[in-house]
């Protein structure tokens, strides 16, 4: 038989095995941990939040019993980051405060997203008209200042609380994201799994939901981590204006803003919440970086 | 005599140049395809052939009415696919499919290849989970995959069989019509004669009918029954391909054969000669 | 002797997921004035060749492992950068596959070559100038003089490539190396650029070194052929020679896989397509590398067991197989 009979029929029986076994958020886990300053920052973010979840319930303190006793005193045993003005523990009231300003990063990074994510999808998914539209509203938005929007929403509101702070946070501050989800949903449309799945009778809202969100994923995460800083800082500084948290719960920007009289006699009181707040910011950037790094298609095996 | 199962006639799809700042005025049309008739029988196999930026790929889409035609007719088993909207376009899907150029892009990198290949069972409700599984492991196997490989990604797979995979998609909801849009152009030609051997076999064993979309002339007569040569919009050459092959009728088609490259040394040299004769017939490029 | 000569080149590359053997054990000669095309299937190792021998790939992962590259006498791979970027372009040119990519789109044309002529030929501004419109005029583009001061943009896939094969010739090299030139274009435009590529040669005495996937491009272009597989050239012969009587059973079999334009069964005919696919190069068989694929290899035979060396089966046809076509019959006894 020739080789050309014995070849034609084997043709089309057997595609032969996958040629590699590995999934896509494995790779990029592993490049992420090969990024050493990354992988510390991660660590080091982790660690914070734990301790602000779990030394307010092991500490022997009441973050907010007053004793004018024990006022001023600096770093010791009993009280590891030392006492205010009112004698309260900064340990215990650093990582209460940590709760708050975390929660609130957290929070207003997540609105800003959610928002972000709605404006642009729809903006990039139906373009056209409407994405012309859309896109010269942001513009027009883009000139806003966000901190003094934030100011003005809080003096319009009258109570400062959680929620009322992450909705002046977030306000103004979705336009970036919102910008990048559309970038990234116009050059995702184009693939042609997008078209397939059109071609198939797939409906527009499974194809957002299905192919088009989750590989916008990568790039959510990221923003995550970049808006983070961002939000936490803007938070810090209204705390620091007067504009912060109502007392006596507490955020860092506000302990900040309480350590603001006495901070040259005693220091402590402004640099623990004001360190706490710079550990926060630099991991975050280290983390995006990190990620961004990780999952970049570039190098992405394919 | 059966009517043909699809007739296209004097399609256009031309494509608005807008400029302006504020507002969008329309200063010109690109006209990516102006004015294409044919038409095709069932079972068998239409080569639509021509360079980069002639069309064709242009045309296809708008017969699947995935870019929506300016003008023109597009009548499919009867039906005229143009008037068609929202769900009566949805379900006449079920029975025209498409296999894409690029093996790298067609497949959602992120879903397993099971859901791939069930998703266009599952967007049409066919069936229960269980049962589309059983279909998804069928269609693997008739495109000469494993039935495992349903649990896997794309990006574990070589070009070729990623091929292959969008094949398995393209034939689950039993299309009468598959557009095949250079669908071994990115292959090794060792690849390439496996996916065209089973675009032969699927053709015979399931009386597929076929738009075959190539710029390869070699692989459009392997594959064709009738051939359409397009070039900048228009189909300059038509008709069985035994004859547009050996007695072209226009001077494109007959320059665009004489550049194909051939695997014999001898055979070329005559076909130098040929191109420097045909030569004035591209000099516009 | 030889213009090119290259012995036993092997090029890996380093990677996190293992040794890629990516050249392993090449030689080929390209003869002063000649075409000798290069041709495989994606991953075999020949755009790899060629960049190995400007040494163009970055250095880690890849790294030139052994073996010898001499061109004009000179021992390639012993140069420092200095040295070998004196050859890049003066006496080597090469011109690469995407036509948009090679060119940098922020200078105009006339910019690119300008600085490769007075790179290498230190013309004066108005000399170079001249010398590059007459370049441009040598491959073809119309209107040469005034395109001179075009961006990248402007230009045609085509008329790019020919711009880039224009600043590949402009210092008038002795060899060329066209690494998939036509790949990205066309199927008349190929038709074209190869032409212009075989009349600059012919003019210029040039060798060029084609490197290509297309049996049909080396059919029409080259004076001899060699063939890659999985690293290694598995059969190499003069071009009507390697048409007529081709040895290696991959040899044979890609060209039966091929589609034939003139073929009137071709609708009806099923193709020869090759079953599997080519091995993975970080842990390469030990012996033939083809075996697996291979109709005529079987179990026990001395190939699965040891590499074939290259050999010289008929003046100037070599072939790396235990069952070269014209020993076939003799096997079975």
């Amino acid at each position: 038989m020739s080789a050309t009979q014995i070849a034609g029929r084997m043709a089309g029986v057997d595609a032969g095995a996958p040629i590699r076994q590995s999934s896509l958020w494995q790779d990029a886990w592993r490049r992420y941990l090969r990024n050493r300053g990354a992988v510390a920052a991660g660590a080091v973010f982790l660690l914070l939040v734990v301790w602000c979840l779990v030394a307010p319930l092991v500490s022997p303190h009441d973050p907010n019993e007053v004793d004018f006793a024990s006022a001023y005193q600096g770093p010791s045993w009993s009280h590891p980051f030392g006492t205010d003005q009112f004698g309260r523990d900064l340990f215990t009231r650093a990582a209460l405060g940590g709760r708050i300003s975390i929660g609130i990063g957290f929070g207003a990074t997540l609105a800003i997203l959610g928002i972000g994510v709605v404006y642009g999808a729809i903006s990039g998914f139906v373009g056209g008209k409407l994405d012309n539209a859309l896109m010269r509203f942001l513009d027009a938005l883009y000139g806003l200042p966000y901190l003094p929007f934030a100011i003005l929403a809080l003096a319009i509101v009258g109570t400062v609380d959680f929620w009322t702070m992450v909705v002046a946070l977030s306000i103004a501050s979705w336009f970036i994201t919102a910008r990048v989800v559309r970038g990234q949903i116009i050059i995702l449309k184009e693939n042609d799994y997008v078209r397939a799945a059109k071609a198939v009778g797939v409906r527009w809202y499974a194809i957002l939901g299905r192919h088009l969100l989750p590989n916008t994923l990568g790039v959510l995460v990221i923003t995550i981590f970049l808006e983070l800083p961002g939000v936490i800082l803007g938070e810090a500084f209204l705390s620091f204006l007067g504009l912060g948290i109502n007392p006596p719960d507490a955020s860092w920007g506000s302990m900040a803003q309480d350590g603001r009289d006495s901070y040259r006699a005693h220091p402590h009181i402004i640099i623990i919440p004001s360190l706490a707040i710079a550990t926060l910011v630099l991991c975050a950037n280290f983390i995006a970086d990190g990620l961004r790094d990780a999952l970049d298609p570039r190098t992405k095996e394919t | 005599m059966k009517p043909p199962l699809l007739t296209v006639t004097d399609l256009k799809v031309h494509f608005p140049i807008r400029s302006g700042v504020l507002f969008d005025r329309t200063v010109g049309h690109v006209k990516a395809v102006d004015g294409v008739s044919f038409e095709l029988e069932e079972g068998r196999t239409l080569g639509l052939v021509g360079e980069s930026g002639s069309g064709k790929s242009t045309t296809a889409y708008a017969v699947l009415q995935l870019l929506r035609p300016t003008s023109g007719s597009v009548r499919f088993a009867g039906r005229e696919l143009t008037r068609l909207r929202g769900e009566a376009l949805r379900r006449t899907r079920r029975e025209i499919q498409i296999v894409f150029q690029d093996p790298y892009a067609a497949l959602d990198p992120r879903m397993t290849v099971g859901r791939i290949v069930a998703e266009p069972l599952q967007a049409h409700g066919l069936g229960s989970r269980r049962s589309r599984r059983a279909s998804v492991a069928r269609l693997l196997e008739l495109v000469g995959l494993d039935g495992s490989y349903a649990n896997r990604y794309p990006h574990e797979f070589s070009g070729g069989q990623r091929q292959r995979i969008g094949i398995a998609r393209a034939l689950g909801l039993n299309p009468r019509l598959v557009v095949c849009d250079e669908p071994v152009s990115a292959l090794d030609v060792s690849i390439q004669a496996q996916i065209l051997n089973l675009l032969k076999d699927l053709q015979r064993d399931l009386g597929l009918t076929y738009v075959f979309i190539a710029h390869d002339l070699a692989v459009v007569r392997a594959m064709s029954d009738t051939i359409a040569v397009m070039h900048e919009g228009r189909i300059v050459e038509q008709g069985p391909a035994e004859r547009v092959y050996t007695s072209p009728q226009t001077d494109y088609t007959r320059a665009l054969l004489a550049a194909v490259p051939v695997a014999d040394p001898e055979r070329m040299r005559r076909r130098k000669r040929e191109r420097r004769r045909l030569q004035p017939a591209l000099d516009a490029r | 002797m030889a213009l090119l000569e290259i012995s036993d080149l092997k090029t890996h590359f380093f990677t996190r997921e293992g040794v890629v053997h990516a050249v392993d054990g090449v030689s080929l000669a390209v003869e002063a004035g000649s075409t000798l095309g290069l041709v495989g299937e994606s991953g075999c190792g020949k755009s790899v060749t060629a960049l190995s021998i400007m040494r163009l790939l970055p250095t880690p992962p890849a790294r030139i492992v052994s073996g010898s590259i001499r061109f004009g006498g000179r021992e390639l791979t012993e140069l420092s950068e200095r040295e070998l970027e004196d050859v890049r372009g003066r006496e080597i040119g090469m011109v690469f596959q995407d036509p948009m990519t090679a060119l940098n789109p922020t200078l105009t044309i006339g910019t690119q070559i300008v600085e490769v002529l007075q790179r290498h030929l230190r013309l004066d501004r108005r000399a170079a100038r001249r010398r590059a419109g007459e370049l441009l005029a040598e491959v073809g583009i119309p209107h040469a003089f005034e395109r001179l001061d075009d961006y990248p943009h402007r230009f045609s896939g085509g008329m790019r490539q020919r711009v880039g094969i224009a600043m590949a010739i402009a210092c008038e090299p002795r060899l060329l190396i066209a690494d998939e030139p036509t790949t990205a274009l066309d199927v008349t435009v190929q038709a074209q650029v190869l032409d212009l590529l075989d009349d600059l040669r012919r003019k210029r005495e040039m060798a060029m070194l084609l490197i290509t996937h297309n049996m049909g491009v080396v059919a029409e272009s080259a004076d001899d052929v060699a063939v890659m597989y999985a690293g290694q050239i598995v059969e190499q012969a003069p071009t009507p020679e390697l048409f007529d009587r081709p040895e290696h059973p991959y040899t044979e079999a890609l060209l039966s896989a091929l589609p034939d334009l003139d073929d009137p069964l071709a609708r009806r005919s099923r193709l020869a397509a090759i079953p599997g696919r080519p091995p993975d190069l970080v842990d390469p068989p030990a012996a033939c590398r083809f075996a697996s694929r291979c109709p005529y290899a079987e179990l026990g035979d001395c190939c699965a067991l040891e590499p074939p060396p290259l050999r010289e089966l008929r003046p100037g046809h070599w072939v790396r197989s235990a069952h070269p076509a014209s020993e076939r019959h003799l096997a079975h006894a």
